[in-house]
């Protein structure tokens, strides 16, 4: 399977240009947001600009959206803009996963607000349309014309790598042509609450990947990566994507640079150092776009323009405890293939393959 | 490759288990009332579960021995059931096991207390969050069968059930698992029930699909549950099956959020799809187990595409009278009942019909129908314009 166009929206812009200027700029520090609890207490988010998803040519087509939706389409549609795939006009070969672990829930609560405030019979249907967990699948296909299978499914552990296992599925039973997959989720006050009860939260504002620490440090994030993938070679081809599983260490010391995935969302990270070869350029990119649930998909993004531009990103927080051979300089390099390795939160690895 | 059935299980209002849902739907039973899970002004009869197979504690909306989403309880009841009609033990960490579930409640942190003391105080406790997050459907199954594939929760809305089926299909097909547990389940909730009636959608008498004078839809809630399985599998473990998932299909509307496509197309797609998955025409089909909320549009675009692809005289139903529309667990329960009705030979009468609407071209069976041939549809519809048929065979 081949990544023939990526779209991102993240903290550090919208864009595929947005994503290399943010690997060569490194880590900046998150937002603080005001606690609704206590106006003493802020948390860090790395949270998407208002005008990253300011987009007027697209939001005059999907007014009512709400950020969750926006982002997903604007993340989509790039994509398929990055691809330069010419497709016909009624895309019925087209099929769109989109994954995500905790849905539009921000407007699930502004529904709740309805509820609480106005009682049952008193709500906005506008808004109870917009909390379902598929509606920014169907803007996607309303926007882009899109009218093959659309699932949109939610995991916590992986939800990125199960939509790889569909998405790959499906092209090779010739369900599609073309699989728009992506991920998004959003971070709005309630969730950064229940990230600063359930995870430890990086006061300084920095994830450190190489600490696997049991007890790792997290800053939650959003935002929204779309993948254009098809079996067929494509013009502006990044590379092959492969979802696998963490039984052959052989085809771990195969690749040229290992990106660990740890972003202290998924709790213990200590069994990092278990599965690390020696020899190995390592990465690691959450620190540039928070942690979520979702990050695989920012990673791919990140790996596979690695082997796009034939270049290797400095690593955006450098703390190396354990004396890994971490990319610590931006630099032209010959790469063939890119690990990217997570631990999820049900005790279980996720390894994603780019191949050029 | 062939693609077995060899677990059915079901929970609605209309039963705890298959042999339960065929008798009331052979009296025609319709067991709806007011809502007893929780306080709410409004006035829609629903169809509650009332089983305590899923919840002992009938007016909670939380198992709280176990700590445990009543939409897991409802999952848990059907995949009990099937696992015992497949032969299978509740371990699988020896088999390749896929997981995929649909629901549209046990997706969402919803809890309306929880988010008012938030609002009010600024904090509130972890509880229900917990709940949430040991809650996705998929996962919290996988994690309780010690499942090793692939596990989603599929959120299509009301399609949520048959696209989980349709997952399935395609990882068993792929070989990214041997047996796959499909289907889906959901509770009846405060949330939804909100949501829909003030979308205008909701009956306050009890649901009629299809009919001249349908007035809407009654929620309802319950899980369907399919154990998929390759013939390899099967074969290894010496299980016969009568039944086969034959095929799928799925096509998105790209016309609006809650309404669908006027034409039909989106559906129609679907549906020719899934025939053409199936490698069957529109002749082989003996019915047609439609999505059938009893809402005016909805119904409308379906009778219309039924007619067109499978002629006038095409039988077909609507099971939501038994059952409410059960949403995430929809697609599988009405895949549940099409595979029970072609292993029994029966469809039953679509239960709240009476008069034909003149916009729809064809009217769904009013008595209880013997069916002889080998291939079955079910449909589902969708927010947000997702359509799915699925076809299921009768093994020759």
């Amino acid at each position: 399977m081949n990544i023939a166009g990526i779209g991102i929206v993240s903290t550090r812009g919208r864009g595929i240009e947005s994503l290399d200027i943010a690997l060569r700029e490194g880590w900046t520090s998150p937002k603080l947001i005001k606690s609704d609890n206590d106006q003493n207490i802020f948390y860090p988010i790395y949270s998407v600009e208002k005008e990253t998803i300011n987009d007027i040519n697209l939001l005059k087509k999907i007014r009512r959206a709400d950020r969750f939706s926006k982002m997903a389409v604007m993340a989509a549609r790039d994509a398929v803009v990055d691809s330069g795939i010419q497709i016909n006009d009624k895309k019925t070969d087209i099929g769109i996963i989109l994954s995500t672990a905790f849905g539009p829930h921000v407007t699930t609560f502004r529904f709740l607000d309805d509820i609480i405030d106005y009682g049952d019979g008193s709500v906005s249907p506008t808004t109870f349309s917009h909390s379902v967990h598929n509606a920014a699948a169907s803007y996607i296909s309303s926007l882009l014309n899109i009218r093959g299978p659309t699932v949109t499914i939610t995991q916590f552990a992986s939800p990125f790598h199960q939509s790889l296992i569909l998405a790959k599925a499906w092209l090779t039973e010739k369900r599609c042509k073309y699989v728009l997959l992506g991920c998004v989720d959003v971070c709005g006050n309630v969730m950064e609450y229940i990230c600063n009860q359930k995870l430890r939260i990086a006061n300084d504002g920095k994830i450190r990947p190489f600490n696997f620490s049991a007890l790792p440090s997290s800053v939650p994030g959003e935002g929204s990566v779309f993948l254009m993938t098809s079996l067929e070679n494509c013009q502006n081809k990044y590379c092959e994507i492969i979802p696998a599983s963490m039984t052959n260490c052989d085809t771990i010391k195969k690749s040229d640079i290992y990106i660990i995935e740890a972003d202290g969302m998924a709790g213990n990270e200590t069994s990092y150092q278990d599965t690390l070869p020696v020899d190995v350029s390592i990465g690691g990119y959450a620190p540039i776009f928070g942690s979520m649930k979702i990050i695989s998909a920012f990673h791919c993004a990140a790996g596979a323009l690695m082997i796009k531009k034939q270049i290797k990103y400095a690593c955006p927080v450098q703390e190396n405890p354990y004396d890994l051979n971490v990319i610590t300089k931006t630099e032209s390099s010959k790469i063939e293939r890119i690990c990217c390795i997570r631990k999820n939160c049900a005790d279980k690895t996720d390894i994603i393959r780019l191949i050029r | 490759m062939k693609i077995f059935i060899t677990g059915i299980g079901g929970i609605s209002a209309a039963g705890k288990n298959i042999t339960e849902h065929l008798k009331s739907f052979r009296l025609m039973k319709r067991n709806a009332g007011t809502v007893s899970l929780f306080d709410t002004s409004l006035p829609y009869p629903v169809f509650e579960v009332k089983s305590p197979l899923v919840n002992k504690q009938v007016n909670k909306q939380v198992n709280k021995q176990k700590n445990e989403m009543r939409t897991l309880s409802l999952a848990m009841s059907a995949l009990k059931e099937a696992l015992h009609d497949a032969g299978l033990q509740k371990d699988f960490s020896a088999i390749k096991t896929g997981v995929c579930l649909g629901t549209s409640v046990a997706s969402q942190l919803n809890d309306i207390d929880f988010y008012r003391t938030y609002r009010n105080t600024g904090a509130a406790g972890m509880a229900p969050v917990d709940r949430f997050l040991k809650g996705n459907l998929a996962e919290a199954i996988a994690k309780s069968i010690k499942a090793n594939g692939p596990s989603v929760t599929v959120v299509n809305a009301c399609s949520s059930g048959a696209d989980a089926i349709g997952v399935a299909l395609s990882w068993l097909r792929n070989g990214v698992c041997d047996i796959a547990i499909a289907g889906g389940a959901d509770e009846l909730n405060r949330v939804p029930l909100c949501g829909f009636g003030a979308l205008g959608i909701l009956s306050k008498s009890l649901c009629s699909p299809f009919d001249k004078d349908r007035s809407g839809l009654n929620l309802g809630e319950g899980a369907g549950v399919l154990i998929l399985e390759t013939e390899k599998s099967a074969s290894l473990r010496g299980k016969k099956s009568a039944l086969r998932l034959a095929g799928y299909g799925a096509a998105a509307d790209a016309y609006h959020l809650t309404a669908p496509r006027p034409d039909g197309s989106g559906l129609e797609s679907a549906l020719r799809k899934s025939l053409a998955d199936a490698n069957i025409t529109p002749q082989d089909v003996c019915f047609v187990n439609a999505h059938g909320t009893a809402t005016h549009d909805n119904d409308k675009v379906e009778g219309i595409v039924i007619e067109k692809i499978f002629g006038p005289k095409i039988k077909f139903l609507s099971t939501k009278g038994y059952t409410g529309h059960t949403l995430g667990a929809a697609g599988g329960l009405e895949a549940a009942f099409t595979a029970s009705a072609l292993r029994e030979c029966w469809i039953p009468a679509s239960a709240g019909f009476v008069r034909q609407d003149e916009n729809i071209p064809v009217k769904p069976i009013t008595e209880q129908t013997q069916i002889n041939g080998s291939f079955a549809v079910s449909t589902s519809l969708a927010f947000g314009g997702n359509n799915a048929s699925i076809v299921i065979a009768r093994n020759q």
